[in-house]
């Protein structure tokens, strides 16, 4: 498989939903396959919160890219046959314009000073990317969680430019209890005395413990109750593997390892920007309705729930397929069981693969 | 379905019109509807495989329980639904016939002929029919509310509901003489046009 990662760099900048210019910005861009002579084979990645533009294969790190079971060589998403583009978010941490990166107009750190971005601000710089690559439709563009209200949204603001889409275990608009959820993980990071305001970078510190135990309650929001009792049931962590004297069970364990490994790499400001956006987002929130703004959509599309999924559960993807029938909209929706909870999207499981891989081939 | 069956309902399908077939199976019948009547089709289908080979064929489907599920259309404006050889297998089938026809102008319904006679020479000799059109046995059918054609038709009569157009069809899937002349006897399924009236 072809992997390139690249920078772009867009000098005209951006003008973001809540009024405030990015005079520059820069995207992190990867991309896998090749893109045919009439460009019409190219498929968009749209990342979760906490994703990047590392989708698929092995980075020169050696870590393993977020949807490699689905994406690659005679996958869900076979690379043989698409051109698949994945970039990291505006806000992010992994290279694009956010707040560990330098203000071109200040040359100082962003820091806090990075504004806050939302989904349609998203799509409207992926769409600024597809200009550049020279795709004009792109073929299916895809996400799961906050990636696929990208998706659905590209389909609102950009009915020309998408062919297929796939809405997996997303919604229309983020529910009260993960406005709560998330508020909870914010205000972890904003207490952690390491936090300094946001503005930690430049006093030498880092919020590390904040963010960990955000990541660690939305790791158990990504899990269903099933899956932990099969994966860890009340089992006790054996004394030689504990990561902290603090562990008894296994799960705690987990949770510990999983949230010291995150706060290393993910940035507290970005935490905060990343789950802004997806609590701001909801398709009905000007006067219009759920269906009316979804009126313009000319791609087919396929939404996918997991019934192990109590974080964005399927009747929030039933609700925009009704509005889409409502709307005579081509569109489809899947329940599978999907064991692992929210994060069920990520992994390859044979009907989720097939149903993918079937909707973008057929 | 039997090709008969299905070219008789592609007949009735006025052509551009928005549909919904409850319990769609593959999606062969809505394809055929797509391609040949220029439908806007969506099926509702509960088994995964059957689902995935709709999505191959690039026909809508939703995964839905047809018995808690039929009130989800109600702003969906459907000029038709259709329901083949599914009613019979629905809790309350008079619930779900007042809803079809609440969210589509019309709707088409087949159903197995319980009065058949081999049936009834099943009911006879005291077992449950099991016939080649019924060939599951009592304790594993999902028929769970098996009727003749002349109780459908006085359940459309007590429902105001008019029957537009019938048609029956006998043994092997053949539209038999005997079946048009005497269907609640001869037919081993009935073939509805129905609207409200």
């Amino acid at each position: 498989m072809k992997i390139e990662t690249n920078i772009f760099d867009f000098d005209e900048g951006i003008l973001l939903e809540n009024g405030i210019k990015l005079s520059s910005f820069k995207l992190m861009v990867e991309t896998y396959g090749e893109l045919n002579e009439s460009k019409s084979n190219g498929v968009l990645l749209c990342h979760a919160f906490s994703g990047n533009h590392h989708a698929a294969g092995k980075n020169a790190d050696g870590l393993v890219g977020w949807w490699d079971q689905l994406v690659g060589p005679d996958k869900a998403i076979d690379t043989n046959k698409f051109f698949v583009v994945c970039c990291n978010n505006l806000g992010g941490c992994s290279g694009s314009s956010g707040p560990t990166e330098i203000n071109p107009l200040s040359d100082e750190i962003y820091g806090n000073n990075f504004p806050q971005v939302s989904v349609e601000d998203w799509v409207n710089s992926q769409k600024m990317l597809s200009d550049r690559l020279g795709i004009s439709k792109w073929h299916f563009i895809v996400g799961g969680s906050l990636g696929g209200m990208q998706a659905l949204q590209w389909a609102i603001s950009y009915p020309d430019s998408v062919n297929r889409a796939g809405i997996l275990a997303a919604a229309a608009r983020s529910s009260t209890q993960n406005i709560a959820m998330n508020e909870v993980a914010r205000e972890s990071i904003r207490k952690d005395p390491n936090f300094c305001n946001g503005d930690y970078i430049k006093n030498n510190k880092r919020p590390k413990d904040g963010i960990k135990a955000a990541r660690m309650l939305g790791h158990i929001t990504y899990l269903s109750e099933k899956h932990m009792d099969l994966r860890f049931g009340r089992k006790y962590q054996e004394e030689g593997s504990k990561v902290s004297g603090n562990v008894d069970f296994e799960v705690e364990n987990y949770l510990q390892y999983k949230g010291e490994k995150f706060s290393e790499s993910f940035d507290a400001n970005s935490y905060i920007i990343m789950t802004k956006a997806m609590d701001g987002y909801d398709i009905a929130a000007d006067s219009k309705t759920l269906e009316e703004n979804m009126a313009n959509i000319k791609a087919s599309l396929l939404i996918i729930g997991f019934n192990s999924d109590w974080l964005y559960p399927p009747a929030r993807g039933k609700e925009i397929q009704i509005a889409a029938i409502n709307q005579n909209i081509k569109s489809s929706y899947i329940v599978l069981d999907g064991e692992q909870g929210h994060d069920s999207f990520l992994f390859h499981s044979e009907k989720y693969s097939k149903a993918i891989k079937k909707f973008i081939e057929s | 379905m039997a090709i008969e069956i299905s070219k008789v309902i592609q007949d009735w399908v006025p052509r551009g019109s928005k549909i919904v077939d409850f319990g769609c199976g593959d999606g062969t019948l809505l394809k055929k509807l797509m391609d040949e009547k220029d439908v806007q089709g969506y099926g509702v289908e509960i088994n995964d495989k059957k689902i995935l080979s709709c999505i191959e064929k690039n026909v809508p489907v939703i995964k839905l329980d047809i018995d808690l599920g039929l009130h989800d259309f109600e702003f969906s404006n459907f000029d038709m639904s259709i329901m083949a050889r599914s009613i019979q297998c629905l809790r309350n089938p008079n619930i779900a016939l007042e809803k079809m026809l609440s969210l589509s102008k019309t709707c088409v319904v087949t159903l197995p002929n319980l009065g058949y006679w081999r049936c009834r020479i099943n009911l006879a000799v005291g077992k449950m029919p099991v016939t080649p059109d019924l060939p599951s046995s009592w304790y594993e059918t999902e028929n769970i509310h098996l009727c003749t054609i002349r109780d459908f038709e006085n359940l459309c009569e007590e429902q105001s509901i008019t029957i537009k157009e019938k048609f029956f069809i006998g043994p092997k899937n053949k539209k038999g003489i005997m079946s048009s002349i005497n269907p609640n006897f001869f037919a081993t399924e009935g073939v509805y046009l129905l609207e409200k009236k």
